[in-house]
């Protein structure tokens, strides 16, 4: 321990770190001391002085929130000259406002409130006196009314300081002094990126949630803590259910969350999807192009028996699943054990096909697994972050914001390459903004510096690594000179990265979709894991090669097995052993014949005649659509099982109304293989029921006496099955989530992967050197820009369920063509206009929107609304190992409406 | 180096740019090479001189020839007649106030003189935007030595051992913070310089700034050096565009120079400079806001610690020093931190620069030793008071600083003294305050300013200056309660306790200073609804009523004058004033000092007005108001105050009997006042006016010796004791007692009594007459010894501006040929065989303040001298004479020999039945007062006992139904007071007659129509 020493508070002989504050000191010893604008996790402003405390020798009162204690100190709380300032403060701020508890949202819940009533002030010695500020009820998400203001500044700091963003401030002086956006804007017409953290930071009323307006007291609801469904962050939140609606909702603040308390607009105000009108109710069944509403029973019936029926007919291999990176482990576990058992093949594969298999592949043959091998909390340990073809706030944005906070604090820097100017460019050491399509390179060029003036980790490459010379060699030829002819980074920019990442003594590599979805995604990553390797930039604390997955649950799917050629905890189907394992504890024999991808399910023609889709919309995340729809229309007999009537439901023939997040028990695995709870929260809507649930009934259909009580007793087998979940237990995971691998009750869980050795066959990491090569389709004379798809922060994904939530939409209505405004006005196009956009595979009209980050030559787009396809256009050329489309880029021409 | 015969020295300082000094160098330098002087003599734009309220100011060297207000049009002359035919152009030499002597040097100006320049060395001398000219000044040998000879541990040293602190308010031993940085570790570390001068009415920064930027530059160089940094900030606010300039300027010469930059004067020490500009935020002076502000972000305090040596702009060691304690450093250096602790006091070293503003002579900069006293500064610097008004307090340290009262002027100034008065030194304004100050109002801006320039981060000074705030605003506009000084008190020791930053802390200051010195205003405020010193609009319908003791209605008897209805005028002095026609010739008019008018030109001539009311208009015919109460009342002394009561009584119905010694009713106004300036008949109107109502004067009766006071007491059910001061005071000196020596009012009285005698010459005061005293009574005395054909001499122990005499009384007298003498104070009186023939007199000097603000007068050893005098009149005072009141009667009487009043009463004594007023009470007053204290009476007696009986408090007469116009002139144009016509003096002194004559109808009215109706509710 550091040198503790004593200080005395209230006559009592206490003891103290260093470091610690007066007020921290007291708490720590039960000594009661009330604060305002304390707020942990933020600087401390010394606003409030409610916290005042009398200190020997001190000219006046002293903030004990900021005050640190040292040794020796006599502090007094609970003077006289301490209570009547006290008093009068509390006295000032309720005069101050328009304090009335009756309809206030934060009545019973609220910081001034309870002061007040300690204090026990029956009325301020002052004339209430309100300055009169308008309601801002601008938007449908955060109502201020700045009138209830104690201008604490905690909203100020939490928008600073954790987010990074600085939305609002101080403005006006004296007690006109309000905090409000620039230019006095609302907040809807500011950069506001509504994570809604200053409504949670708030102490009185001033803030609230605009959804939980009138929608129970705070002691009258239910409070149920969960995990995010939307992104892979797996952010701890607590929803405030009244009367069977999620109304507030908190991030939790535990320290050993990921999210200690943050949350963004999806998490917080974007899970009334579940409430959506448009949730299916009740199972449907395509008689003559039209759906009819059926029983469970008559749908349930008819799967099973087409099912049936293209098995005898067509053989087991004309079965296929998809599952989603959106259901619980338990659902997604059972769904692949449905496909292999009940349907009897290995054709089961995951939405993740479309987007970050190339990982898989690349991770698991250079460092034997394919996992994000830190975690973002280890971040903290990073000198220096690579991130690469992600944009981090908009992705993610609550990791996002706390790499932004170790930026501004100084003690990480930041290398990003993208194309694009994304947000936190502002935040970068450096940016690398290559041509698309053209990663090795640069990767390449930067380990060609770091080998060319000796900065590599020479230890580590020759205890650890393996094939370092293959990789010497290749990347001999990409000089800083070839390297800036192929990627457009200038040549000095390449040496610049490549010192810094190599001087640091952690580094670490958060990469996204823009180095996955590519012919050569594989390489990419390979590529990647080789700068890692050369550097010892893996196997410790702040360092590594950290894919992420874009949704909630995309690890843990995997995880799961919903893969053709493995089994959960990634033991291959070929593999004798791990066949026998699980025909004996399955109870049936299993297919070792690896199965095909979703890609082959639903890319070429022929292959499955029957589909079973669970969560997953390939109409919509797909490549070149048109054809995805031709393959689909030409099988025998589609099911879907989803809350909403997807672009795929409307193709399938049997649609089956499954459980949103918040409807059932569960766990997801986010994508820093933390394994957390989903807890139910509300009732299933209609007739809804959880996939487990369904999938149990159809496996009885199906013949098998599946019997599961409970999510909990489909864990139990998880992870007798699961190697790395061999810990994992309901009863552990209620005390906190468990990082895998977790082989056994006792094991704590592991922060990172690959310290002492790797999974490979050697245990040492494999260099994959990987050679430059074009992308499938270049711009040419008749199609010349190149289109990439990307996501925002508001949707995820096709947008099936955000595009249900009002706030969301709100924010975020339509998909936009990015375009810098040099082609716009090259082509005629102004902000707001439609276009067409063309390629060799189809055409779409969507809303132009010019933005001068954006590289000229190259549009972007979203593909989170159902209206507008964009993957009508991309090409469905395919990575020859991670099987995943060139969704980053293909040739597109434009064309005003 | 070129020499020039001549240079001239052009203030370019912000205030005299403002008042045109740049225009004053473009005809200057035009006419000079009109005339060919171009090579002979050279034009130097100086930063501010400091003496700006005489802007346009130049100085001409070698001759150290100052003039003042110099416009354009003055070049010709000054050309033709100073630089070549060397003659000083007089009209535009400066010229003492008191004495309106001219005087030529800048250097014997008394501004300058009591000045000790260091930190302001160079203002007006060098040309800012010339390093050369600061080098020749030994400018830059701080930094030389600094960098060459020392090492930063000696530096630091050095400083310590001056015993600088902290010019920016805080007093902050400069080399204590230095020493903290300087031991800070790390690699970056930042020296700031705060020139965010923010407080009203300040601006000594400002003026270092544009005289002399170098001087801050060296600072901040050798703070650099001392602490190990090699970056510096200045910041300075945006308001300040020429203080930017000449900084921009002087930093580029400084580096061109190799003084700023890298490897400075090749020791290899770097450090760089910039600037910084401040939106204009009062509170971006507080340190840590100052450099929240730098970083970037909403100036906004922070807590401390950690402390800015510690952890300051972005997270690095900083000091922060402002311009002031910067520009001493240099030389603390250069000459040594002995030579700079030579001046000032024992714990408050060297010099302070002040921005003497507000209601003082000599507005300007001012630079004085620590130490120094507030008079000599207010005074002696400053000039005093314009306009005849009187020092009432000086705020000291800005918005966040206090008051320092006129008791307290002999206060030396220094951090310490200052402090314990309750103000702060702050960084060095220094606003003078007259009598027309009313403390509760400036507290309520003071707080104003500070609630508009908090920043609204910590909640005791965000909410609290704005309660506080409302509940002056509340005082001030009538809507004070009971407990309010106590709620204020409370909150001001909280907000100070508790507030975040020194704004907060300091922000109650004022507040504080002026419960504690001027309560009593606050509780007028309060309790009366009254603002005593005028200022309070909502409180009253116009100045000049609310300054009148009995709230005379001013503005109505004006208006009803300019409207020809003389008639009704009068009826409207009636309603608060029995003696208007006295008051309209004798009244000291405290009405005309506030009067609105006098700051287009004059103030009107309220007194002469109602004079010629009284002289004009028929007086309202008098009817007997029949006895309607069983209570009677004797009344004792038949002077202004117990005829007021009387009358007042009378009309309420009561059975008055008033009882008066001298054998007319009328006390001092008929005995006291000669007839010369109150005519007989004219009171003796107004008396029986009184009469008519049915009050009894019985005279010649002294209470006491003709009938006793037990007997008044037991035969009337409440007494009222207005006797008033009849009785003079003693010399104590030796030769009081012998035959032609007199009292003032005894020989006033004697003299009223027994005219006759004394114009037959039975009486005589001899050829000779000395008058001692320099009130009313003194001139009084000395104008009707010269109307018995003496020669008079006044003999007066302080100055003509300390006489309390009426101004124009002194005028007069000198008129008549009465010689004052000043600073003479007698010791002996010498008489041959029992009579005086001559008086022994000292020469006073000029010692500290006392209470009133007055210098007290000090005896000048060795200056006795002896005037030969045929009779003295001694008349420096007056004093009740109680001896009538038996002892037992459980009435109080005081030290002063007056009246003690019962505790929350204004009249009754300490025996309920027994009530008291005027002089007898207050001592010797005025008139007017004297009629108050009437007016105060009646009502408490008569209140006194309807209480008693459960009775409803009186109701007073109907109205009178006067409706008064209103009726302004559309264009004001300036226009003096009508003079008033008066006998000459020549004429005048031979005999008793009326020396004013009084306005005529159309002066009258002309005079009247200058009101400029304050109390007209638009």
């Amino acid at each position: 321990m550091e040198n503790k020493f004593l200080l005395t508070i209230d006559g009592r002989e206490l003891e103290a770190t260093p470091g610690q504050t007066i007020l921290e000191v007291a708490r720590a010893h039960g000594i009661y001391i009330p604060t305002l604008c304390y707020y942990p996790g933020t600087s401390t402003a010394g606003a409030c002085r409610v916290c005042a405390v009398e200190v020997e020798n001190a000219r006046t009162l002293v903030a004990s929130c900021c005050m640190p204690a040292s040794p020796g100190m006599v502090v007094k709380t609970d003077t006289k000259r301490v209570l009547d300032a006290r008093r009068m403060v509390v006295e000032l701020l309720w005069a101050s406002g328009n304090h009335n508890c009756l309809t206030c949202e934060k009545n019973g819940d609220c910081e001034l409130q309870d002061l007040v009533y300690a204090m026990k002030i029956e009325v301020p010695r002052f004339e209430t006196d309100p300055p009169g500020h308008r309601i801002e009820d601008s938007n449908s998400m955060i109502r201020r009314d700045l009138d209830k203001c104690i201008l604490c500044g905690r909203c100020v700091r939490v928008c600073s300081e954790i987010r990074g963003n600085s939305i609002i401030d101080f403005s006006m002086r004296g007690s006109k002094a309000k905090i409000t956006p620039a230019f006095y804007d609302d907040l809807i017409d500011s950069e506001c990126e509504f994570c809604g953290s200053c409504v949670q930071a708030c102490p009185v009323g001033a803030l609230t949630f605009k959804q939980a307006r009138f929608g129970g007291r705070p002691w009258e609801v239910q409070k149920v803590r969960t995990t995010c469904p939307h992104c892979g962050a797996g952010c701890q939140m607590e929803l405030w259910v009244h009367k069977g609606t999620i109304g507030a909702v908190y991030g939790v603040e535990d320290t050993d969350t990921e999210n200690r308390g943050q949350l963004c607009v999806k998490g917080r105000f974007g899970l009334d999807f579940v409430h959506s009108t448009e949730r299916l109710t009740k199972p449907l069944i395509k008689k003559n192009g039209a759906f009819h509403e059926s029983s469970w029973d008559e749908a349930l019936d008819l799967v099973a028996s087409n099912f049936k029926k293209i098995q005898e007919e067509h053989g087991s291999d004309a079965l296929g699943g998809i599952a989603s990176s959106k259901s619980t482990n338990e659902d997604v576990y059972l769904f692949q054990k449905f496909i292999r058992v009940c349907l009897g093949t290995n054709n089961v594969d995951f939405c993740t096909r479309f987007c970050h298999t190339p990982s898989a592949v690349a991770l698991t043959r250079a460092f034997g697994g394919g996992a994000m091998t830190n975690c973002m909390r280890l971040s903290e340990k990073a000198d220096v972050i690579l991130v690469s073809g992600l944009n981090l706030t908009e992705m993610c944005p609550v990791p996002g914001a706390l790499i932004k906070k170790l930026v501004t604090s100084g003690n990480l820097k930041l290398i990003i390459v993208d194309p694009r100017r994304i947000k936190i460019i502002d935040n970068a050491e450096i940016w690398l903004s290559p041509k698309i399509g053209t990663d090795v390179a640069w990767t390449n060029g930067m380990m060609h510096v770091i080998i060319n003036e000796d900065l590599y980790d020479h230890d580590f490459v020759e205890n650890r690594t393996e094939e370092f010379d293959r990789l010497k060699d290749m990347v001999s030829s990409y000089t800083p000179e070839k390297v800036e002819e192929i990627t457009g980074i200038p040549g000095e920019k390449i040496v610049e990265a490549a010192r810094l990442y190599a001087a640091a003594d952690n580094a670490s590599i958060l990469y996204g979709m823009g180095e996955t979805q590519h012919i050569y995604g594989t390489d990419n990553v390979s590529a990647l894991c080789n700068l890692a390797l050369l550097t010892g930039n893996v196997g410790k604390a702040g360092t590594g090669v950290n894919t992420i997955a874009k949704q909630n649950n995309g690890q843990g799917a995997g995880d799961m097995g919903c893969l053709p050629p493995i089994y959960p905890g990634g033991q291959p189907v070929s593999n004798s052993e791990a066949n026998e394992k699980f025909e004996k504890a399955w109870g049936t024999t299993l297919s070792m014949k690896p199965g095909i991808t979703e890609s082959d399910m639903v890319i070429t023609k022929g292959n499955i005649k029957g589909l079973y889709v669970v969560g997953g919309n390939p109409m919509r995340s797909g490549p070149n659509l048109n054809n995805i729809e031709e393959v689909m229309e030409d099988m025998d007999f589609i099911v879907v099982q989803d809350m909403f009537l997807t672009e795929t439901a409307k193709v399938a023939d049997v649609v089956l109304p499954a459980c949103s997040f918040a409807e059932k028990e569960g766990t997801f695995t986010n994508t820093a293989r933390l394994i957390q709870r989903v807890r139910k929260a509300v009732d299933p809507v209609g007739e809804s029921k959880p996939d487990w649930e369904i999938l149990c009934e159809l496996g009885r259909k199906m013949g098998h006496e599946w019997n599961y009580s409970s999510p909990k007793e489909i864990m139990d087998e998880i992870a007798s099955l699961t190697p790395p979940y061999g810990g994992v237990s309901y009863d552990r995971l209620d005390k906190g989530g468990i990082r895998w691998p977790c082989p056994n009750n006792d094991h704590p869980g592991t922060p990172y992967l690959w310290k002492e050795k790797f999974n490979t066959a050697s245990g040492k990491g494999v260099f994959f050197p990987a050679d430059y090569n074009p992308p499938a389709e270049l711009p040419d004379e008749e199609y010349p820009f190149i289109l990439s798809t990307v996501k925002e922060l508001c949707h995820l994904h096709t947008g099936s369920y955000t595009r249900y939530s009002k706030a969301l939409a709100e924010l975020s209505p339509d998909d936009l063509l990015g375009i810098n405004p040099l082609d716009a006005k090259k082509l005629g196009i102004r902000d707001g206009d439609d276009v067409k956009l063309r390629s060799r595979r189809g055409e779409i009209v969507i809303g132009a929107k010019t933005s001068g980050n954006i590289p000229e030559g190259t549009v972007f787009s979203t593909f989170h609304s159902s209206k507008i396809p964009v993957n009508v256009l991309t090409t469905d050329t395919l990575d020859k190992l991670g099987m995943t489309p060139e969704l980053k880029m293909c040739a597109v021409k434009i064309e005003p409406v | 180096m070129k020499v020039f015969r001549s240079h001239i020295l052009i203030c370019g300082g912000t205030g005299c740019h403002a008042t045109g000094s740049g225009m004053v160098k473009q005809a200057l330098t035009a006419e000079i090479s009109r005339q060919g002087l171009t090579d002979e003599i050279r034009i130097v734009e100086t930063g501010c001189n400091g003496f700006c309220a005489m802007g346009p100011i130049m100085v001409i060297y070698p001759d150290g020839i100052i003039y003042m207000m110099v416009q354009p049009d003055d070049v010709p002359d000054i050309v033709e007649e100073h630089l070549l035919k060397g003659r000083p152009v007089e009209r535009l030499l400066y010229r003492e106030p008191s004495t309106d002597e001219a005087i030529p040097e800048m250097k014997d100006i008394p501004f300058f003189a009591h000045q000790e320049l260091r930190v302001l060395r160079n203002k007006g001398l060098i040309d800012p935007e010339r390093i050369d000219e600061y080098i020749a000044r030994d400018g830059y040998a701080g930094v030389a030595k600094a960098l060459t000879e020392m090492t930063p541990e000696d530096i630091v040293q050095e400083v310590l051992d001056s015993g600088l602190r902290g010019r920016g308010g805080a007093g902050f031993p400069t080399g204590l913070k230095w020493r903290f940085a300087a031991q800070s570790k790390g690699d970056i570390k930042y020296v700031l310089c705060n020139a965010d001068e923010g407080d009203p009415g300040a601006f000594m920064d400002r003026s270092v700034l544009e005289a002399d930027p170098h001087a801050v530059l060296e600072g901040m160089i050798i703070a650099a050096r001392a602490i190990g940094s090699h970056k510096g900030y200045i910041y300075c606010r945006a308001e300040y565009p020429l203080a930017l300039r000449r900084l921009d300027i002087a930093i580029s010469q400084a580096k061109e120079y190799g003084l700023l930059g890298d490897n400075i004067l090749d020791t290899g020490f770097d450090f760089d400079l910039e600037i910084y500009q401040g939106a204009g935020a009062f509170v971006c002076g507080e340190e840590t806001a100052l450099m929240t502000s730098i970083e970037g972000n909403r100036g906004m305090p922070r807590p401390r610690p950690p402390f800015p040596a510690v952890s300051g702009l972005w997270g690095k060691p900083s000091v922060l020093n402002n311009v002031e304690t910067l520009a001493n450093v240099g030389q603390v250096i250069a000459k040594g931190s002995e030579w700079f602790a030579s001046v000032g006091n024992e714990r408050s070293k060297g010099t302070k620069v002040f921005a003497l503003t507000g209601d003082v002579n000599n507005v300007g900069l001012v630079e004085v030793p620590m130490g120094t006293s507030l008079g000599t500064i207010v005074h002696d610097i400053g000039g005093g008071i314009p306009n005849g008004k009187k020092f009432k307090a000086a705020q000291l340290g800005g918005p966040s600083g206090g008051m320092i009262p006129v008791q307290h002027l002999n206060a030396p100034i220094d951090y310490e003294h200052v402090a314990e008065l309750g103000a702060i030194m702050g960084s060095g304004g220094l606003i003078v305050m007259n009598e027309d100050m009313c403390p509760v109002d400036m507290a309520r801006f003071f707080m104003d300013f500070c609630q508009d320039e908090s920043c609204g981060k910590c909640a005791p000074c965000r909410e609290g200056t704005k309660r506080m705030l409302e509940i002056l605003t509340n005082i001030c506009e009538g809507r004070g309660k009971e407990g309010d000084i106590e709620l204020l008190e409370e909150m001001a020791y909280i907000i100070k306790d508790s507030a975040l930053c020194g704004l907060g802390q300091t922000a109650p200051n004022p507040v504080l200073s002026t419960i504690r010195y001027f309560r009593s205003e606050y509780e007028a405020h309060i309790r009366e609804k009254r603002c005593p010193a005028g200022v309070c609009a909502t409180l009253f319908k116009s100045p000049c009523q609310n300054a009148c003791p009995v709230g005379m209605d001013v503005p109505s008897y004006l208006a009803l004058v300019r409207a020809r209805r003389f008639d009704d005028a009068y009826t409207v002095l009636l309603r608060t004033n029995p003696f208007p026609s006295v008051c309209g010739r004798v009244c000291d008019h405290q009405c005309q000092s506030k009067c609105r008018r006098s700051t287009l030109d004059e103030s009107l001539a309220i007194k002469f007005i109602k004079r010629f009311i009284t002289d004009t208009a028929e007086r309202p015919a008098v009817e007997a108001v029949p006895v309607t109460r069983e209570e009677t009342i004797a009344i004792i002394g038949a002077g202004p105050a117990g005829l007021t009561a009387a009358k007042d009584l009378a009309i309420r119905g009561y059975d008055v009997t008033v009882y008066e010694e001298l054998p007319e009713p009328g006390g001092m106004t008929r005995y006291g006042i000669p007839s010369y300036r109150l005519p007989r008949t004219i009171l003796a109107g107004e008396i029986d006016d009184i009469r008519k109502l049915g009050v009894e004067i019985v005279c010649n009766t002294r209470v006491g010796r003709d009938i006793s006071f037990e007997q008044v007491t037991e035969d009337y059910d409440y007494v009222y004791l207005a006797p008033g001061a009849h009785k003079s005071m003693k010399m104590h000196i030796a030769g009081e007692e012998l035959q032609g020596v007199f009292g003032g009012v005894e020989f006033l009285r004697d003299f009223n009594i027994d005219e006759a005698a004394w114009l037959s010459g039975e009486k005589s005061l001899g050829s000779k007459v000395a008058v001692i005293g320099g009130g009313n009574s003194a001139i009084d005395a000395a104008r009707c010894a010269v109307r018995l054909g003496a020669e008079v001499t006044i003999l007066y122990r302080r100055t003509r501006e300390d006489m309390p005499a009426a101004d124009e009384e002194i005028v007069a007298a000198e008129h008549e040929g009465i010689k004052i003498e000043y600073y003479v104070a007698p010791t002996e009186i010498i008489g041959e065989n029992g009579t005086v023939t001559g008086i022994t007199c000292q020469r006073m000097k000029t010692g500290d303040f006392d209470r009133s603000g007055r210098r007290r007068p000090m005896p000048a050893e060795g200056s006795e001298f002896t005037l030969s005098a045929d009779s003295i009149i001694a008349a420096i005072g007056q004093s009740p004479d109680l001896s009538f009141v038996a002892e037992q009667g459980g009435i109080s009487i005081n030290k002063w020999d007056c009246f003690d009043l019962a505790d929350g009463s204004k009249s009754c004594t300490t025996s309920d039945k027994a009530f008291a007023g005027g002089d007898a009470v207050t001592g010797p007053w005025t008139v007017i007062g004297a009629i108050a204290a009437g007016h105060q009476a009646a009502e408490d007696i008569d209140d006194a006992i309807r209480q008693r009986n459960g009775e409803p408090a009186w109701e007073g007469p109907a109205d009178d139904g006067i409706v008064i116009p209103f009726e302004i002139d559309e264009d004001t144009e300036e226009q003096p007071q009508a003079v008033m016509p008066e006998l000459e003096a020549a004429r005048r002194k031979t005999n008793f007659d009326e020396v004013e004559l009084g306005y005529g109808i159309d002066e009258a009215i002309k005079e009247a129509s200058r009101c400029l109706r304050c109390d007209a509710e638009i």
